[in-house]
């Protein structure tokens, strides 16, 4: 398999990249680690007329940790922040969801920033940056801005970037001492995209639920912030029936589709189990902290 | 894949009914319709390129208006084939006053095969529902405009 024709650039400066965007516009594709884009263009489903390989712009290539937030460069691969202490000990649902994308070879050459690009349905990491509330920061013709993760996210595999807005960061907020974290994800083999998946952070306060996020993935067009399952849970102490409560609102809240690998109505039901489990998981971890 | 569901537009049922009889409503709504040629009464040559993001394909095929029952029913039939596989799709209109407007309700079989229908099963039903979406969209702003 091999790709249609295509014009090939490789800039040196991220301001070259933004001008050579500018001048294609939607014709031109960035290519970061490729794991999405390569393949969708060798079956000649994707036809970019023109390549702007950012691969060559060292000053992408970060990871660091500022003032409270995970900052990730648009070239830092997915292994590196699988494999980092910061993302460990800052955002470790970013760790553990990153464990579960695809295979560490894909995960060797895929970026962090190029999944939130592609913004597949039943990506982990869309979801992650969703549960978190983070952002990115894009850089244009215009200058650059930063845009929130429910502001980025529009559609399937349709984000509110313009084709002349290079993405250079993401922006993970880290996750406030005594936070309990989970990730959890139902796929049928191991690398597959998830039939469902759940980011969970949960924070207690005298013995009571401080602040609830549950962000979910692969049960709508984008990822999905479940606010009314988090709010039923503020407030409560934790119990077997309070996240038996907020899975049944989670799966009121959700409206996945189906397929020949999952129909709508048992994602649906695994998107509770998911969050019960979540929760369950998180809480434990909460308390270990406190 | 079968996809339902019903839009309320804001005209009478016999305005509804001649604007999605026209063709010139048509290659205006139907998302990613380029080229719409009658090649006889209610049948027409079409060129689609659809798709979402990156991932566009464009298809050539004939879109049929049958089934007529003025001004209430109608069922509308697409055929096309691309690099990236064939799509086979007919959808059933009905149309019902509703106050001052019309309820549309809708129902489609579509069958997409090839390599698109491979590796995009996972967002198929999604972005047929989307693609459902935008043509009653642009249909409800065209009928509030000219109303």
């Amino acid at each position: 398999m091999k790709p249609a024709a295509f014009e090939y650039h490789a800039p040196d400066t991220v301001e070259e990249a933004v001008a050579l965007l500018d001048a294609h516009g939607d014709q031109a594709k960035v290519l970061a680690g490729g794991q999405s884009l390569v393949p969708l263009m060798n079956m000649r489903l994707a036809r970019p007329a023109v390549i702007v390989d950012i691969n060559r712009i060292q000053t992408l290539n970060y990871l660091a940790e500022d003032g409270g937030t995970l900052a990730l460069g648009a070239l830092c691969r997915q292994r590196a922040a699988e494999r980092s202490a910061l993302v460990a000990r800052h955002c470790p649902l970013l760790g553990d969801a990153l464990a579960l994308v695809g295979h560490a070879q894909i995960r060797n050459r895929g970026t962090v920033v190029g999944s939130l690009a592609h913004a597949d349905p039943a990506a982990e990491l869309c979801a992650v940056l969703a549960t978190l509330g983070g952002t990115v920061t894009a850089v244009g013709p215009q200058g650059t801005r930063s845009i929130p993760a429910d502001e980025l996210f529009v559609s399937y595999l349709t984000t509110s970037l313009d084709p002349r807005e290079l993405l250079t960061e993401a922006r993970f907020p880290a996750l406030p001492r005594g936070t309990g974290w989970a990730w959890k994800e139902i796929a049928r083999r191991h690398g597959d995209f998830a039939l469902a998946g759940v980011g969970v952070g949960l924070a207690l306060r005298g013995g009571r639920i401080a602040e609830a996020r549950i962000g979910l993935t692969g049960v709508g067009a984008t990822p999905v912030r479940a606010a009314r399952a988090e709010r039923s849970l503020v407030g409560a102490v934790p119990s077997d029936a309070l996240w038996e409560a907020a899975a049944e609102a989670v799966r009121a809240e959700v409206e996945p589709d189906g397929d020949i690998h999952a129909s709508a109505e048992y994602r649906r039901h695994i998107a509770g189990v998911l969050t019960r489990r979540a929760l369950a998981e998180a809480l434990t971890r909460a308390r270990e902290a406190a | 894949m079968k996809l339902e569901g019903t839009t309320t537009l804001p005209a009478p049922v016999e305005t509804v009914w001649k604007t999605i009889n026209d063709p010139e409503a048509l290659r205006r709504c139907t998302p990613g319709l380029t080229e719409l040629t009658a090649t006889g009464p209610d049948a027409y040559a079409a060129t689609l390129t659809i798709g979402i993001a990156a991932v566009k394909g464009t298809y050539k095929g004939t879109l049929t208006i049958t089934d007529k029952r003025a001004p209430t029913h109608c069922k509308i039939l697409l055929e096309g084939t691309g690099g990236a596989g064939f799509m086979k799709g007919e959808g059933v209109l009905d149309l019902e006053p509703e106050g001052t407007g019309t309820l549309v309700k809708w129902a489609g079989d579509m069958q997409v095969g090839g390599l698109i229908a491979g590796v995009g099963q996972r967002m198929l039903g999604g972005v047929g529902k989307m693609l459902v979406g935008q043509f009653f969209k642009c249909l409800e702003q065209q009928l509030g405009s000219g109303a």
